[in-house]
């Protein structure tokens, strides 16, 4: 092992620690401290799970969701995995890459090959422990999302032994553990002589996990029910039962939680947020989600356009009023990062110099630019679901002489659209929640032959494959800030925020645990979720 | 009448075949059922591998071909979001959906028919009055609407209903109530203007110059043949209880065909819309080539006319 270098769970949280502020490291280590500290929902240790929980979830679950092998590219999923089933190395509270059924992993120097060892003593829920070959056979069945490109990357994977697992690498591919931990399905560990006994359907029908919370009953659509899993390695869950309903409507969803039917309920969004705010007993739970939203000028490159002239794009930068769109929209909750991509959370995430709303310099710099008075600038793109965020860059932007049209596409009609390079006059809105890091945002939205770039900058794209191929973490980031930072200095975008998802909990809930994990959506871990102590 | 039944049969046949075609091509305009399955910003790889997996990377004949395959092998294709058959999702949501749909008809059917009659009866006076006023209330008040007030009333404020689900009889009531609120006034008026063209028939008058009790022409005399096109349209009004309570069933969360139905559109699930409506449309070409059967029997003119 002479030439293999350890990363220790520590070591790991560093590179993590480039994505995250400092502000949120005290914040994670606070909410640690009350979680010991706070008579309400502290739990003492030893004692078994009790008491059943309701959530009102927002979108139905599929059968999909309850196997990891078919996770997409979306966070929703997660919500469940959470709860039935383990990673290897997954997001926890304070750890954007914690080791969990993996007790520790090594990198050799090459980055040629990945080491893991597989938790002392870690089982299913039917009692089977978890293996190298569960790992082994947990990987090659993996089909969702990045499953071409995790193919593409990795050669083959050995179990060593039965707790020692290596992944050897076709190439140096520095994002393996991004993709492995966080960024895809592959790293979440079913039992692989389970799933050969039942088969794919069966699995679905009857998952069995290494999750904090054992499967019960499933009706697809409706209702999901998990029970307590005592052996779970973290920590026994405080909840015997879990009772995952959908409740498809937003004002229903708050009903149920008025009337106690339900004890969390997610997305409550706009007035009825605000109700939830005012209603005594409930409480308002907002994340912060790893999707930043932005404007985005496809005409910038054309020395035609008032959008080519730099001074142009950053008088649109200072028009927005960001602290005052997320106000009446979100209640506020939304996190103005002035990253325009990247979200704060994400690996190798570079910080810009704080976003100022000043119209009047923004007037300034319209006039220097010889549009004193203004100018059309055509269609302003959105998907039709975030066309009231859209509504406000259009006046602010007014205000400031930029004469620009609403036009809301529906959802997929839009990506599309945004992708084939069909917008390439006026503005584009656009929003991303994928997962990944600052460099695969990079790809696909800054660098030349990104999915969703209209042109690119020579400078920035020649440091793209210097970053790829670079595999000390500390240089690699330096040169991925180095990117953030000219991208935000030539103001491709106009960053807005990342989103706020607003949540509620009611009167029984003690630690509804959202926005533990940040960027994370929903409720979890789901082992430190806690009943109200009476 | 053998003929009859054959040619009726047929045209059965064709609007089922049409209405495969123009589900089948209208759900493909609605756009990528890939964009709302990966997040923005997604790998091509990614957005390609889903459209292999679904079979939409072939061409649409192909596609069409496959789907009406199965559809005589009596399925209905995989869901693109639930991963499971579409049958069986369906058949699994059809118990409650015939619950819902059963009790709202009894509703509407209830307070429907005797309104209409007494409207009726009473043309121009108090009760017709009141009585196109309920029409107009229920025919104009969205469903969605109603259904939040419901909830607002007797979950959230009296805390007398549970505002969501299924499960109880007590779930039952508001559901129903607000899918029948709209058919109560449909069956209203049509009640009201089919007893008013009896009435003013020739054997009512002469029941009446004989000196028949009022009730007893209404009841026995009127009643009856007023009934015939008010049962007609309930039947078909069952049918798409059953099949499209989309906004009922999505606002009180009740797991029934219409919030499947929705969910099919909302996540551009093609199979599980075409099978929906292939099935919806199927139960309403059934009942209505029974009835155009039945009223052959009945009305000689119909199947000779034909």
């Amino acid at each position: 092992m002479a030439l293999q270098r350890r990363i220790s769970n520590q070591i790991s949280t560093a590179s993590s620690e480039d994505g995250m502020r400092r502000r949120d490291l005290l914040a994670a280590g606070a909410l640690g401290l009350a979680a010991a500290g706070a008579p309400g929902w502290a739990r003492a240790a030893g004692s078994k799970p009790q008491g059943k929980l309701t959530w009102a979830l927002h979108v139905s679950v599929p059968a999909t969701w309850l196997d990891p092998a078919d996770t997409l590219g979306i966070i929703s999923p997660f919500m469940i995995l959470y709860a039935l089933h383990d990673a290897m190395v997954k997001p926890l509270p304070g750890n954007s890459r914690a080791a969990c059924l993996a007790e520790s992993w090594t990198t050799s120097k090459d980055n040629l090959t990945h080491d893991f060892v597989v938790r002392d003593g870690v089982h299913f829920h039917n009692g089977e422990p978890v293996t190298a070959e569960d790992v082994k056979f947990s990987y090659e069945r993996y089909r969702g999302a990045a499953h071409e490109l995790m193919k593409k990357q990795v050669a083959s994977i050995e179990a060593l032994d039965k707790r020692h697992v290596r992944f050897h690498m076709k190439k140096a591919w520095p994002d393996f553990l991004t993709f492995y931990s966080s960024a895809s399905g592959a790293g979440w560990i079913v039992p692989k002589k389970y799933v050969e006994k039942v088969g794919d359907a069966g699995f679905k029908q009857h998952p069995i996990g290494a999750g904090p919370y054992k499967f019960v009953s499933f009706n697809p659509g409706v209702e999901l029910v998990l029970e307590a899993f005592d052996g779970y390695w973290r920590k026994t869950p405080a909840v015997k039962q879990l009772v995952m309903k959908v409740i498809p409507d937003e004002a229903t969803r708050l009903a149920a939680l008025k009337r106690g039917e339900v004890d969390i309920a997610y997305s409550i969004r706009g007035e009825l947020a605000d109700e939830l705010r005012k209603t005594p007993g409930l409480k308002l739970e907002p994340v912060v989600l790893q999707a930043p939203n932005w404007l985005y000028f496809p005409e910038q490159w054309d020395p035609k356009s008032p959008w080519h002239d730099l001074r142009v794009r950053q008088a649109a930068n200072f028009a927005i009023d960001r602290e005052g769109m997320s106000k009446a929209l979100f209640l506020g909750y939304c996190k103005v990062t002035n990253n325009a991509v990247v979200p704060y959370t994400f690996e190798y995430y570079w910080q810009p110099p704080k976003a100022v709303y000043d119209p009047e310099q923004a007037k300034k710099l319209m006039a220097e630019a010889g549009h004193a008075g203004g100018f059309d600038a055509g269609l302003m793109y959105c998907d039709s679901s975030y066309a009231n965020m859209a509504e406000v860059s259009v006046n602010n932007l007014a205000a400031i002489g930029i004469s620009v049209k609403l036009q809301p596409i529906e959802r997929a009609g839009f990506f599309a659209g945004y992708t084939n390079g069909r917008y390439k006059r006026g503005i584009i809105q656009g929003a991303s929640g994928a997962f990944g890091n600052a460099a695969t945002r990079m790809a696909s939205f800054v660098v030349k032959g990104g999915a969703y770039c209209y042109g690119s900058y020579p400078d920035i794209d020649e440091l793209f494959p210097q970053q790829a191929g670079e595999l000390d973490p500390k240089k690699r980031g330096a040169i991925l800030a180095k990117m953030q930072q000219l991208a935000h200095e030539k103001a491709i975008y106009v960053p807005i925020w990342q989103l706020g998802f607003l949540n509620g909990s009611g009167p029984r809930v003690g630690h509804a645990s959202f926005g533990d994990i940040p960027g994370f959506a929903y409720t979890a871990p789901f082992e430190d979720i806690t009943l109200k102590s009476t | 009448m053998k003929r009859y039944i054959a040619r009726r049969a047929g045209y059965a046949v064709l609007s089922l075949f049409l209405l495969s075609v123009t589900i089948f091509l209208f759900v493909r305009l609605t756009g990528d059922p890939a964009a709302l399955l990966v997040e923005p910003g997604a790998a091509p790889g990614d957005i390609a591998a889903i459209h292999h997996q679904f079979g939409l990377d072939r061409p649409l004949y192909v596609q069409y071909v496959l789907f009406m395959w199965s559809l005589f092998h009596g399925e209905l294709g995989q869901s693109f979001y639930y991963q499971t058959p579409v049958m069986g999702l369906y058949l699994s949501r059809l118990p409650n959906s015939l619950e819902l749909a059963s009790v709202a008809m009894l509703f509407s059917l209830v307070i429907g028919i005797p309104a209409g009659i007494l409207a009726a009866v009473h043309v121009g006076r108090f009760w017709d009055s009141a009585g196109k006023l309920f029409t107009l209330l229920g025919l104009s008040m969205p469903s969605f609407w109603v259904g939040l007030l419901l909830i607002l009333l007797f979950s959230v404020y009296l805390g007398w209903l549970p505002s969501s689900g299924a499960g109880t009889p007590w779930h039952l009531i508001m559901p129903a109530f607000a899918l029948g609120w709209y058919f109560a006034a449909a069956h209203m008026r049509l009640t009201r203007s089919s007893m008013l063209e009896v009435l003013g028939s020739e054997y009512i008058k002469l029941a009446r110059i004989k000196g028949l009790p009022q009730i007893l022409v209404i009841a026995k005399h009127a009643f009856k043949n007023a009934l015939i096109p008010v049962m007609t349209l309930a039947g078909i009004n069952l049918v798409l209880m059953i099949n499209v309570a989309v906004v009922v069933e999505t606002v009180f969360a009740w797991p029934g065909i219409g919030r499947l139905l929705y969910e099919g559109i909302a996540f551009r699930d093609f199979p599980v819309v075409q099978g929906c409506v292939i099935l919806g449309g199927a139960m309403i070409v059934i009942v209505n080539l029974f009835i155009d059967i039945v009223y052959a029997f009945v009305d000689p003119r119909i199947r000779l006319g034909s």
